[in-house]
């Protein structure tokens, strides 16, 4: 006989059941996404008083919101070496569509930040690793949608079933990555001046050539109204510049330009994220920016920051050369 | 229960994750697992990185601990944890993982005050009574000065900063200095070589129209304001200097008004206590200091003034020892907790 502690907090429910040979015997929950620390241990204290003896912790690794998933996960682990037993987690996306009955379909749980962390599952099986997007885009894809959005959340009893049979995680599911990036080491970042003009134009003439602007069209965009452009220098001389216009309380990235021996640094990185803050200070519900089709390498950037496409402007840089719009919500 | 009750104290509010074992004021163990160097690429506490590293040192911090003090997880009569104040989501993996021992174990569990746990561990060791004492507090997030009548029932707060605090201002002029994070280390050790009356900084709150309504209350951001203004005045400074300068006016400022305090309150006893108490400075001026007032100081070790779990451990303790009940299951952490609530 096994006795299996069940524990989930990696969305706004807090789940505490018991297992006793795959039947569920137990199940407490609450539904706030800021209390899981303090209606775990009640739950867990109740579970206790009737099933004083536990063989297994099965706890979902995720992923969820951080500060609760980590509520249950220490908890998980902390009873698991009190009591000498082993504990084994699961992941929690994983919990919720053992119990859909379609052959193809995405599981959704709440990232926060307007973002959902979701899976695709064909024929019972989850197809890669978890990943995170806007609901837009995973309705976008056409499949039907199951949980949190619609009130689904990890099944006690199949976390249960997934720690005896199913794939183990050893450390929470973050899948994004944290807040806080290192800053290009001895890169400083300061609001443009003036004095800047020289060396950005020189940066501009040598990544775009003939598109660059000029001189006089750099001096009249950076002193134009409602505008706001930074720069990054190291030694004292800008290596990169980014600027941003609000235009009625919606953002536009006019550009995120890195001097060519100093790329793949993390430079633009830090301009965009600056850029992202500034138009979060003027109030701007959305900032959107565009990039050319054929510009790969920086769309992974701009999706990291939460920007999806919403169309394509057709010759927009000049016949054949057109633009990817992309839009992200503050 | 023994009155020598077997303690182990958990601490996360901040970037270390430690666990401390205590029987009665006995210091069994003090194991520490600091993410500093992570931060120090950020110049300041990210919280993330904080608690992601909680999470994954907290196992073997507990059993490091356990095997230092040579103790069974079931030898414990009582698990204590850090409730507040903190960053939430530091503190979080903190409380749940002492929750989980603590049913795991069957055993009571203290949601305690990490302010008055910075006080209570000067209990460690010694056979001094903790209280009445005045303490000095003094941190990266604190700087108080406080009246402990009963460190678990009766602390009144008698001033504290009205900006910056003590550890905050270190760190800020550290990074004006190009110091490395955190600020406090760096500055002490800068300023060793350096002349301390050099430059004349000023001494926040000090003068008498401000002492009317902040007697024994800090002010360190025009200290601060100071240090960036002569820095620019003076493009070639002297680097220890300045360090040895801004130490002095932090520390004069703390030590005139905690006197004070002391003075008016009749309280014989100074504690200092937090993470600024280890600074080599603070701990020089205040032992000349009380010594000419005539007051007895008490200041824990270096080790046990910035954050770790015997301090956690030594507060549960001495609740335990009181016959305090234990906190009830459903606390959480709270991020803004103040001494008023040193039990949870
Ligand atoms: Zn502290």
């Amino acid at each position: 006989m096994t006795t299996t502690l069940v524990i989930d907090t990696s969305t706004s429910r807090t789940t505490v059941g018991i297992v006793v040979d795959g039947k569920l015997e137990f199940v407490a929950q609450q539904d706030d996404p800021l209390a899981h620390a303090e209606v775990l241990p009640k739950f867990a204290s109740q579970a206790l008083e009737k099933f004083p003896v536990i063989d297994l912790v099965a706890v979902g690794m995720g992923p969820g919101p951080f500060t609760g998933l980590r509520a249950g996960i220490s908890f998980a682990q902390s009873f698991a070496l009190a009591r000498n037993i082993k504990w084994r987690g699961i992941c929690s996306l994983d919990a919720i569509a053992a119990v859909i009955q379609d052959s193809n379909f995405i599981v959704e749980v709440d990232a926060r930040r307007k973002e959902r962390f979701f899976a695709r599952y064909e024929n019972g099986k989850r197809m890669g690793e978890p990943d995170v997007a806007q609901l837009v885009e995973l309705k976008a894809l056409d499949l039907p949608i199951y949980g949190e959005d619609s009130s689904q959340y990890p099944d006690p009893l199949a976390i249960a079933n997934l720690a005896q049979s199913g794939e183990i995680f050893q450390s929470p599911i973050y899948v994004r990555r944290p807040d806080a990036y290192p800053a290009p080491v001895g890169v400083k970042f300061r609001p443009m001046t003036q004095l800047d003009l020289v060396p950005i134009f020189a940066i501009e003439k040598a990544s775009y050539g003939v598109e660059a602007w000029s001189m006089a069209q750099l001096k009249e965009e950076s002193a134009g109204k409602d505008r706001w452009y930074v720069v990054a220098e190291r030694d004292g001389a800008v290596i990169g510049y980014a600027g941003v216009l609000n235009l009625a309380g919606v953002a536009d990235v006019l550009t995120v330009t890195v001097d060519e021996a100093n790329r793949r640094k993390g430079i633009a990185r830090e301009l965009l994220r600056r850029v992202i803050d500034w138009t979060r200070t003027q109030k701007c519900e959305a900032i959107m920016l565009e990039v050319k089709v054929g510009n790969e390498q920086a769309m992974p950037l701009y999706k990291s920051f939460g920007f999806i496409e919403i169309s394509r402007r057709k010759d927009y840089y000049g016949p054949g050369k057109s633009a990817i719009v992309m839009r992200k919500e503050l | 229960m023994s009155s020598e009750p077997l303690i182990l104290g958990i601490e996360t509010s901040c970037d270390e994750t430690a666990v401390g074992i205590v029987r009665g004021r006995k210091l069994l163990a003090n194991v520490i697992s600091s993410s500093v160097e992570e931060h120090a690429r950020f110049g300041g506490v990210v919280p993330e990185i904080a608690s992601r590293a909680h999470l994954e040192a907290m196992p073997s911090v507990i059993a490091t601990a356990l095997s230092e003090a040579k103790i069974k997880l079931n030898d414990l009569d009582a698990i204590t944890v850090t409730a507040g104040p903190g960053l939430i989501g530091a503190l979080v993996v903190g409380t749940s993982s002492a929750a989980g021992l603590a049913l795991g174990l069957n055993k009571p569990l203290y949601g305690v005050n990490h302010l008055s746990a910075h006080i209570a561990v000067d209990a460690l060791d010694s056979d001094h009574p903790l209280d009445p004492a005045i303490a000095l507090l003094v941190s990266g997030g604190h700087s108080s000065i406080l009246q402990v009548n009963n460190l678990t029932s009766d602390v009144k707060t008698l001033g504290s900063t009205i900006d910056d605090a003590a550890g905050e201002a270190f760190d800020k002029v550290a990074r004006l200095l190009e110091l490395p994070f955190p600020g406090g280390p760096s500055i002490d050790h800068d300023a060793l070589s350096g002349n301390p009356i050099a430059i004349e900084f000023p001494r926040g709150l000090t003068l008498a129209k401000d002492l009317a309504d902040h007697k024994y209350d800090f002010s360190f951001s025009g200290l601060k304001t100071a240090v960036a203004r002569y820095l620019q005045q003076i493009p070639n400074y002297q680097r220890a200097d300045v360090s040895a300068s801004f130490q002095e006016a932090v520390v004069d400022v703390l030590l005139i008004k905690t006197i004070a305090a002391a003075k008016a309150s009749g309280i014989e006893t100074i504690i200092i206590a937090g993470g600024v108490a280890a600074n080599s400075r603070l701990r020089e001026l205040a032992q000349d200091r009380t010594e000419s007032a005539g007051l007895l100081l008490r200041i824990p070790p270096r080790k046990l003034c910035t954050d770790n779990g015997a301090m956690v451990a030594a507060l549960g303790s001495l609740a335990v020892t009181q016959g305090i009940a234990p906190s009830t299951l459903g606390f959480g952490p709270d991020s803004s907790s103040g001494i008023a609530r040193p039990i949870f």
